[in-house]
């Protein structure tokens, strides 16, 4: 790997040590470090370097979730109201930061079709009305006033109004000067080989030496399985290597972020102008699994698919491909204390992790500074996994 | 408007901007609108002009908007039919999203596949000696190219006969193209290879549609691009590779201005000076950084007149018709920046000789960068040659690199020049058709002998050339706050000399900071330029992980020509 002069020196002894840099750690330690708690992140590749996400704002339960696991659904459900209470803490943190996330949170369109189609997503957004969520469905008539954009193929949309998009780069960004404003001592190309008991603390054993924290917070992704084993939890946590498409810039057409009732397919324009095409759409791990590889089947299925529902976009080249890690969680989020190991805690947020990604640090947060947090955090209790 | 075809197919008519320009059929777009002294191609979301800088396909600065298609590059699109042709203006409203054809969408099981014995990325002249040899050694051989037309930058032949008279570099160039053709290898222009996937896949958009190659055998000779020079006004319009200029003069005799000025380091500088005061130029200076050559190269001078008298004398004709034309010649001294003048550009110069001159254009060419994103992406090793501050290809005698199957040569794999790509192609073919258990008859067997002799002659000649041609470090271009280092993204060395306030400490931290090396031409001027900054400022030192991760794709591709497999 490249040598690296970034990173601060590894702390022996800690108050707070949370475990991945990725937009879950950078959050939870930011806000500790808020609360003048000492706190460092360690984290196995380059610090906040991982955060691949492209950026959508997930409201509506997406049909892609809906289809690959069934037997999910309900528990989803049950996690719905967190999502658009989610996208307002992405406002709000970005005014808490005084900072540009290039936010924009004008709804989201999920595409029909057909009539088949279009009575799914009828079905999907009376029950989404029904647990709280602001969703409608659109004829085409309808569309032709809000998103003339859309192509022929396109008889109808279900609208979620709080859904959106964010530039994933400018967040990034803003929330590691923050991190660093506030404090965090941050160790990157660091990986947590074991974690144990030692008196009172735990005791983390590390490639480059061995730290000391009175409480530890695991938050990450799929290397969080390894790290819950001495807690006895077995965590059904996945690495999901996902793929994703940029544009060049262009002027601004695409107002939502636009999903389809039945086929793998998310579309965004940021702020600068650049389209993102993504949706789900699978990469590889490579052979040492530190990074992810595009598919050709993935650039040209997602790409093609992208054109027939919003042709202008067959006009624009693509100028980069890349895949990010998603980590599947077989349901809600697991987030807070573990029971029966005082001071451990979970942040591992779910489905759409990067739009639940500040609200649910902020809920592990204020269970470590021994807070209320604002949800009733039982249903996301890593308990559930002893 | 419909623009009209002029009578007798001589000319094209161009409509640019409310003008009606006319064009030599076969010139590229961007050699019609810089004979009419249009400079300026496109507006930056900052606001700032662009014109035409590489000349070859790789920069994206020279797009424009033509027949209502945005972003093509003039540089490459020849000019075939009559156009209406618009500036690329950032923030302006795009054309009619809304009447833009979609086709349904494809997987990729609807890609063609095409699986020759031999596939040889890029018909310049190492290209087309390596199809020459696998052909004829018995292979099938498949030749993919991006140009218009095959030969390369070194081959670049006539675009309209009866408006070029070729010279001899022209008819080498035509003689080894009509060997290859005529040896039946296939040969397919305007192929853009823009992806390479492990083990050894190939995806390619041609004429606007799709298709894959899965060869047994991969020679990849894509050449190099011209090395950026960052100082002030490097991005202005006006200011243009020492290539660029010489693809306009060699393929459409179109001159890249009245009043030129060369600056850079290296012989094409010189070729370039006299060929434009042939073509009628005033070309006001050649500005050399490398010091005269005085007495103490006499075993350098020595060396070249034993390897390649030829390319020597060559030489000493190119200079001998500028001395002839009073062209300024001044060593020892680099361009320092460049700013707008009322008539055109005014460039500054620094060194043993300081001075301003005033000209229509600046040509830099200050040296390549060998084109080997395709050999990194399929995971050939690569490391670090100081002596050329370049990676360099790890390859055995005969261009086999770290991957079965996959060979590299000439200036993708180690800077070597055309004459050394020559050779090694050679040696590449031949080798690749005896992986492919294809015996050498006799004659190959004496070909493959002689490019042997041939590829070490020249190897020992460049490094002669080049140790005469060696710049001082000291003018090398000094990072100044202001100055812009990624021409894509516009970012300044100052937001860089920021990110690595805030810590960032390797090309891709600064990348997620800055945004530097994200734009279109996929940071090809810009991380080289930051791995020496790097070098300077923290003393990270480029390795084999130096620049950026090689990104599919290595070229942009259009999402339309994704959707489109090729109909076979």
């Amino acid at each position: 790997m490249q040598p690296t002069t970034l990173n601060g020196a590894l702390p022996s002894d800690i108050e707070i040590v949370v475990v991945g840099g990725g937009l879950l750690g950078l959050c939870v330690a930011g806000f500790l470090a808020e609360e003048d708690r000492e706190v460092a992140i360690i984290d196995a590749g380059r610090p906040d370097g991982t955060t691949t996400n492209a950026g959508s704002l997930h409201v509506q339960m997406q049909s892609r979730f809906l289809r690959l696991y069934p037997d999910q659904v309900p528990a989803l459900e049950a996690g719905l109201h967190l999502y658009p209470k989610a996208v307002d803490f992405w406002f709000e943190l970005q005014r808490h930061l005084d900072a540009d996330f290039g936010l924009k949170a004008s709804g989201g369109l999920m595409v029909a079709e057909s009539r088949e189609q279009l009575d799914f997503l009828a079905k999907k957004a009376e029950r989404e009305r029904s647990l709280g969520l602001d969703s409608k469905i659109l004829d085409r008539d309808e569309l032709d006033q809000i998103a003339p954009y859309l192509g022929p193929a396109v008889v109808g949309a279900e609208l979620c109004a709080d859904e959106g998009r964010l530039d994933a780069l400018k967040a990034n960004t803003a929330l590691r000067r923050w991190v660093r404003r506030v404090g965090v001592m941050v160790t990157g190309e660091t990986s947590v080989d074991r974690v144990s008991r030692d008196g009172g603390r735990f005791k983390l054993d590390t490639s480059r030496g061995t730290v000391r924290a009175a409480t530890l917070v695991i938050a990450a992704g799929p290397g969080s399985l390894t790290l819950a084993e001495p807690f006895g939890l077995t965590l059904p946590v996945e690495s999901e290597p996902l793929h994703m498409n940029i544009t060049e810039p262009t002027d601004l057409f695409i107002g939502h972020l636009v999903q389809h009732a039945d086929r793998m397919i998310t579309v965004k324009q940021l702020s600068s102008g650049h389209v993102v095409i993504g949706g789900g759409w699978p990469a590889d791990l490579s052979p040492s699994e530190d990074y992810a590889a595009v598919r050709l089947s993935s650039i040209i299925g997602n790409t093609s698919l992208a054109q027939h529902i919003v042709p202008a976009i067959g006009r624009l080249r693509i100028i980069r491909t890349w895949a990010g890690i998603n980590t599947p969680t077989g349901g809600p989020g697991i987030l807070g204390p573990i029971h029966g190991a005082p001071n451990a805690f979970l942040a591992i947020p779910g489905e759409a992790g990067y739009t639940l990604g500040p609200l649910s640090a902020r809920l592990v947060a204020d269970t470590v500074l021994g807070r209320r947090p604002t949800e009733d955090l039982a249903p996301f209790s890593p308990s559930r996994f002893r | 408007m419909m623009a009209e075809r002029s009578q007798g197919d001589l000319t094209l008519k161009i409509e640019f901007e409310g003008e009606t320009l006319e064009a030599h059929p076969g010139e590229s777009l961007a050699a019609t609108l810089t004979a009419h002294g249009i400079r300026s191609f496109r507006t930056t979301e900052r606001g700032a002009e662009r014109g035409v800088f590489c000349g070859m396909g790789v920069c994206q600065d020279c797009l424009v908007e033509v027949d209502g298609r945005p972003n093509e590059r003039a540089c490459t699109l020849k000019v075939d039919r009559p156009m209406m042709v618009r500036r690329e203006v950032s923030g302006r409203t795009p054309p009619a999203v809304g009447v833009v054809p979609s086709r349904p969408p494809i997987t990729i099981e609807d890609i063609p596949i095409k699986r020759p014995e031999v596939l040889v990325i890029g018909a310049g002249p190492g290209g087309l000696a390596a199809a020459y040899a696998a052909r004829l050694a018995g292979a099938e051989v498949l030749v993919l190219d991006e140009g218009s037309a095959p030969g390369g930058q070194y081959f670049k032949q006539c675009s309209a006969a009866d408006v070029v008279p070729p010279d001899t570099q022209h008819r080498e160039g035509r003689q080894l193209i009509d060997d290859v053709l005529t040896s039946g290898v296939t040969v397919l222009s305007n192929a853009s290879v823009w992806g390479a996937f492990p083990p050894l896949e190939f995806a390619v958009t041609m004429s606007g549609s799709t298709f894959c190659v899965q060869p047994h055998q991969a020679i990849v000779a894509t050449g190099a691009y011209d090395r950026g020079w960052p100082v002030p006004g490097w991005t202005l319009p006006g200011v243009m590779t020492t290539g660029a200029a010489q693809t306009m003069w060699r393929t459409a005799r179109r001159l890249p201005g009245k009043r030129v000025l060369i600056a850079g380091n290296g012989p094409l500088n010189l070729q370039l000076a006299s060929e434009l005061v042939a073509g009628g130029a005033d070309v006001v200076a050649v500005v050399e950084a490398a010091p005269t050559v005085g007495v103490r190269r006499a075993k350098e001078v020595a060396a070249m007149l034993a390897t390649a008298p030829g390319l020597v004398a060559d030489g000493i004709r190119h200079l001998s018709r500028c001395r002839h034309a009073g062209v300024r010649m001044i060593n020892g001294s680099v361009l320092t920046s460049v700013g707008h003048h009322s008539r055109g550009v005014l460039a500054t110069i620094d060194g043993r000789e300081a001075g301003e001159f005033e000209s229509d254009v600046v040509c830099l060419g200050y040296g390549f960068h060998p084109s080997n994103e395709l050999l990194r992406a399929l995971g050939c090793s690569h490391v670090f040659d100081p002596e050329q501050r370049r990676l360099v290809t790890v390859r055995d005698a005969r261009g086999a690199t770290t991957v079965a199957g996959v060979w590299a040569l000439g200036d993708c794999a180690r800077l070597g020049g055309a004459r050394v790509g020559l050779a090694e192609g050679t040696l590449a073919g031949f080798a690749a058709a005896r992986a492919l258990a294809r015996p050498l008859s006799a004659k190959a067997a004496r070909l493959e002998a002689h490019a042997e002799a041939t590829a070490a002659r020249h190897r020992r000649f460049q490094k002669a050339l080049w140790r005469i041609y060696r710049m001082e470090e000291s003018l090398f271009p000094q990072p100044a706050s202001n100055t812009v280092i990624c021409r894509c993204e516009e970012i300044s060395y100052g937001q860089v000399e920021a990110a690595l306030a805030e810590g960032a400490d390797s090309p891709r931290e600064v990348k997620q900071r800055t945004r530097i090396g994200m734009g279109r031409c996929q940071a090809r001027y810009c991380a080289p330029a930051l791995e020496d900054f790097l070098a300077e400022r923290i003393g990270r030192l480029p390795d084999e992980y130096c620049g950026f991760a090689p990104r599919v794709p290595i070229k942009p591709v259009r999402v339309a020509d994704l959707a489109n497999p090729l109909d076979v």
